[in-house]
């Protein structure tokens, strides 16, 4: 039985938040969840929380070299703060296309390769909207070195209500206009990609 | 609603400089040209002048991208009532259409307008817009190749191009796109940089230490560019770490690679001045570097 995935408002906020950015662009970041103190016998009983969302690229995904960076880079930020890496999300390019590609495969697969539980997440953009009445991910699990869709549902959220009130209200408010990511922080490094303030808005808001 | 002009506290005069200068500099931030020139053409118009029309123009194609079908409507109704025929607000009408998904309206737009003039540069990279929107990937590099045997000198082409190829991952042909891309810019840092993350990507120990090349041109070119500084130390690291260098090769990778971490270190602590978030970065960083270099 796999360990079922959580996510929290301000993961899931700022994923769309990125998508709502680069409307014209794929986009694609990672999920990061707390790091377990051991491994409990009945484990399979607590959800992975998925905590806080690193937002990384817009526009060419499919190259190497920055990808490398930020997935050093984030790792090491995330061995400072108890985190790990524990999953990637992908919004492609055209709104009609969210099934996972080379690109999500790929990183994904790397990103298992260090946390065997990790999720790959693509964002369907077809059924984005102001309101976000609904989650609008679609959650793949690795077995086997395959890729397998799982059910994505109000469950899969820490607070589905408070994750779908938060989202609405900062993507209402533009507040994607000032969200960062790992690209806006190459082209002037101090663009903070953990994004304080759009984390701040989250809080203040709950 | 707040005015745009109350909320920013700016003059007609500012926000018409604004939108010509996110005209000059092909910003795409269609939001911000809508809630600024929807208001210009409402509260102002009388005061534009001639510029009037090609704000039109702009806030017409940003009015797509929002979804605001009516504003774009309105736009296109004036510019076509003050140029009839004109083939440029055809190609206008014919986004118009792309947006509403009309694809088969707006390609028969475009043929209307190819048909009197067969050299429309503009049609037939729309023609191609529609089929990258269909998911249309090989008919539209194989159009766009056939486009750019004919108009060889389009970098707009060449680099759509290579981003086709890129996406295809055929980066082979990428690397030729901005090969083209680069000899007729030889100072363009970006198509630098950009040759050279094809050139790591598609692998091996050559295609590694062309890329350091380009990596660090690019870096000559502009110094501040963080792409290329990282790339640099990237691809010096791998060559330095690689088994079938000799021991010259292993020190001169090395002493590149060092030299990429000093730099970026520098970077780090210019851009932080010690505010408490970027400390974190600069820590990362420094650590990012280490446990590479010990590899």
């Amino acid at each position: 039985m796999r360990m079922s995935i959580k996510l929290t408002t301000q993961a899931y906020c700022k994923m769309l938040l990125h998508a709502a950015k680069y409307p014209h662009c794929a986009v694609n970041g990672l999920l990061v969840a707390e790091k377990q103190k051991e491994k409990k016998k009945d484990s399979h009983s607590t959800p992975i929380l998925c905590v806080d969302c690193i937002p990384l690229f817009h526009g060419t995904l499919a190259l190497a070299p920055m990808l490398e960076v930020a997935l050093t880079l984030i790792d090491t930020w995330c061995k400072e703060n108890k985190y790990v890496i524990a999953g990637y999300y992908q919004a492609n390019e055209r709104t009609k296309d969210f099934r996972p590609n080379q690109v999500s495969e790929k990183v994904g697969a790397r990103i298992a390769e260090n946390f065997s539980e990790a999720a790959m997440i693509m964002v369907d953009s077809t059924r984005f909207t102001m309101g976000c009445y609904e989650p609008i991910l679609a959650i793949y699990d690795h077995h086997e070195n395959k890729w397998k869709c799982r059910d994505c549902n109000v469950d899969s959220f820490d607070d589905w209500c408070e994750a779908q009130k938060i989202t609405s209200a900062l993507l209402e408010g533009r507040s994607y206009e000032s969200l960062i990511d790992f690209d806006n922080h190459l082209d002037d490094l101090r663009n903070d990609w953990t994004n304080p303030e759009i984390n701040k808005s989250v809080l203040h808001l709950c | 609603m707040a005015s745009v002009s109350e909320m920013y506290d700016v003059t007609w005069e500012e926000m018409r400089d604004k939108l010509r200068k996110w005209r000059e500099d092909n910003h795409r931030n269609s939001e911000q040209i809508v809630d600024v020139g929807e208001e210009l053409i409402n509260e102002h118009a009388s005061k534009l002048g001639d510029d009037i029309w090609i704000i039109y123009e702009q806030v017409m194609i940003a009015a797509l991208d929002c979804s605001r079908d009516d504003l774009a409507w309105t736009c296109l109704q004036e510019l076509k009532r003050q140029f009839p025929g004109s083939q440029r607000v055809k190609r206008l009408a014919g986004m118009r259409l792309e947006a509403l998904e009309k694809y088969e309206d707006a390609n028969k737009q475009y043929d209307s307008i190819l048909q009197d003039d067969p050299t429309n540069t503009a049609a037939r990279k729309r023609k191609i817009s529609i089929l990258k929107a269909q998911g249309k990937s090989a008919e539209a590099i194989r159009e766009l190749n056939e486009y750019l045997e004919q108009f060889v000198g389009d970098q707009e082409a060449w680099h759509e191009l290579s981003e086709l190829y890129i996406n295809e991952h055929d980066y082979g042909k990428a690397a030729f796109c901005l090969e083209e891309l680069m000899m007729t810019n030889p100072h363009n840092h970006l198509y630098c940089e950009q040759y050279a993350e094809v050139k790591y990507t598609q692998g091996g120990l050559e295609n590694l230490e062309l890329s350091r090349k380009y990596f660090a041109q690019a870096l000559k070119l502009n110094n501040r560019n963080m792409r290329a500084l990282f790339g640099l130390y990237m691809s010096a690291s791998h060559i330095a770490a690689s088994p079938k260098v000799n021991a010259t090769v292993k020190k001169a990778n090395v002493k590149y690679a060092t030299w990429a971490t000093n730099q970026i270190n520098r970077a780090y602590q210019l851009a932080g001045r010690g505010t408490k978030e970027n400390k974190c970065s600069v820590k990362a960083v420094e650590e990012m570097l280490e446990s590479i270099t010990m590899s």
